[in-house]
């Protein structure tokens, strides 16, 4: 009897599967030429920094000998504080203005004509208005992050709301419940998923409205502020090690912290579906 | 219902819709006239209108505010054909080969959380101030969600359509004429509506920043120095009101004649910046 060699099981290394190789590769092939185009001088490696240069300066200034010391990690923090700040007051107060619009008369005839009045303005031309009323200073980029968050979660709160079947209210009005036993145990699940999707756009915007608003008035650290600082030196390196912070950060943010609350949350909810 | 009772309907709905505007702008005004509100900081609305009028030209001063909307439409227009010109092309190869997108989706989702604005310093020393760089960061806002569009609509066409057409004999070409350009066009559409939106909203960031002489944002930007604060107001409402325009009028036009009329109603719709 002989043996059919491809039933042998070969003993191998388990290969990373492609989701996790594909962007090695291609951002490895990026930066690779790169570095070796800005290394030969094919492209100029003071406006083009090679990679490495890139990455080494932004070590350093993420350790004690930056300048300032770890002045990276502080841009970092502060712009993180800023967001968190401003997106947790358009939670706050997106979530109240998306419940009056979406459960009340007055509500949806007041702020419904107001608020279809001031979206279409750039929330960055916000900026120069916000920096005479606070001035440089945190208040103005935590606005303009608020503003830019805001519009997303009060319009997926009332897409929620409008979601919601008539039934739901009926069983909780039978049982006796009071209005604020409805919006506690009825509407709040209920629109749950729909603030998560809000929060999840508006945290997006919010990131980038952020950083735009650091550059145009930061008094000092945050990333926005950074790039914008370093330019003025022409410290190419510290822009492009802050530009690439800023889309890792972003990343970060959007997949991994708001993905987490998603899947948590959409599992919460499916099992509220089901009882 | 007679016609008569409509025209009094659809009148009744945009006194009920101005309304609650009007009367925040009435409270407005009543603040800064009872000096509640500090007139230097938050002029009242007869104020700011009074300045958009003396803007216009029409109290015989030169009227200045036409050409700066005249030069933010014009960035936002270039930058809006750039972004055509690259983002449909490159979404139409993406959208087609399932291969390439995979490569290169790790660099587009590392391109994606940047706001296109965090390019202005590198172009700011590449080119330093002016038009070059104002409408390449508004070129970066708006080939994205062109991109994107283009991509899904390309991706969403299915294959069977394509085997169709090629075993009649189709060229490559028919493919693209016949097949993909006619089922993709809602969805190219919407891109377009989107890139143009967010080509205007991050003009002004990129003009607050980058312009030597002109553009609303510049306008803003100015104004801010000599604290003229009613003309800053003048130029967020031009900038609100330009972009309300060009995505109800000129994309709701295009959307009326093309996806309205050849295509299910259930166009997508698109979102913001």
């Amino acid at each position: 009897m002989t043996l059919d060699t491809a039933e042998i099981p070969r003993r191998r290394l388990p290969l990373p599967p492609m989701k996790l190789i594909r962007p090695v590769v291609s951002l490895g092939v990026l930066f690779g030429l790169w570095e070796i185009a800005a290394r030969t001088g094919a492209i100029s490696a003071f406006l083009f920094p090679p990679p490495s240069a890139i990455f080494a300066a932004l070590w350093i200034s993420a350790g004690p000998n930056g300048d300032p010391p770890y002045g990276i990690l502080l841009d970092i923090a502060l712009s993180l504080y800023r967001l968190l700040a401003g997106v947790g007051l358009a939670l706050v107060l997106g979530t109240i203005i998306g419940l009056a619009i979406g459960l009340t008369g007055w509500g949806r005839a007041v702020f419904k004509p107001i608020i279809s009045a001031l979206m279409p303005i750039p929330t960055l031309a916000w900026t120069p208005v916000l920096l005479l009323v606070f001035g440089i200073d945190n208040r103005t980029t935590i606005t303009v992050v608020f503003i830019a968050a805001s519009f997303e979660i009060i319009y997926n709160v009332v897409t929620g709301i409008e979601m919601m079947t008539r039934k739901v209210y009926w069983v909780a009005a039978s049982m006796g419940a009071s209005r604020l036993q409805t919006l506690r145990y009825v509407v709040l699940p209920g629109i749950l998923p729909y603030l998560i999707t809000g929060l999840k756009l508006g945290v997006g915007y919010a990131w980038r409205a952020l950083i735009a608003a650091e550059m145009l008035a930061a008094s000092s650290h945050g990333l926005g502020f950074m790039i914008y600082d370093a330019q003025e030196y022409m410290d190419m390196k510290s822009i492009y090690g802050g530009i690439l912070t800023i889309s890792v950060m972003g990343l970060l943010i959007e997949r991994g912290v708001i993905g987490a609350l998603e899947k948590r949350t959409i599992e919460k909810w499916g099992v509220n579906v089901e009882r | 219902m007679p016609i008569g009772f409509q025209i009094l309907d659809r009148a009744l709905r945009v006194i009920r819709f101005l309304l609650p505007i009007l009367g925040l702008l009435l409270v407005w005004e009543l603040a800064v006239r009872t000096g509640l509100a500090q007139a230097g900081i938050l002029p009242a609305p007869s104020t700011i209108l009074a300045r958009a009028v003396e803007l216009l030209g029409l109290t015989g001063e030169r009227a200045v505010l036409f050409g700066h909307i005249l030069a933010s439409l014009r960035r936002a227009l270039i930058a809006f054909a750039l972004a055509v010109a690259v983002g449909v092309p490159l979404g139409f190869l993406l959208g087609l080969s399932e291969e390439a997108q995979l490569w290169v989706s790790p660099i587009l989702s590392l391109m994606l959380p940047l706001p296109a604005v965090a390019w202005t310093p590198i172009l700011l020393v590449l080119f330093g101030p002016g038009d070059l760089t104002i409408v390449i960061v508004c070129f970066l806002g708006a080939v994205f969600p062109v991109l994107y569009s283009t991509m899904q609509g390309v991706r969403a066409c299915g294959r069977q359509p394509v085997w169709v057409v090629r075993s009649m004999g189709g060229s490559g070409l028919d493919v693209l004429r016949r097949v993909l350009i006619p089922s993709s066009l809602p969805a190219l559409i919407t891109g377009f509506k989107l890139g143009m939106a967010h080509s205007w909203r991050t003009l002004v960031a990129a003009e607050m920043l980058a312009a030597l002489t002109s553009g609303l944002g510049y306008m803003i930007f100015a104004a801010r120095s000599y604290m003229d604060v009613s003309t800053m107001f003048v130029g967020v409402v031009c900038l609100a009101a330009i972009g309300m325009l060009i995505e109800h009028v000129l994309f709701g036009t295009l959307e009326h004649a093309t996806i309205h009329r050849w295509y299910a109603r259930d166009a997508q719709t698109g979102g913001r910046q």
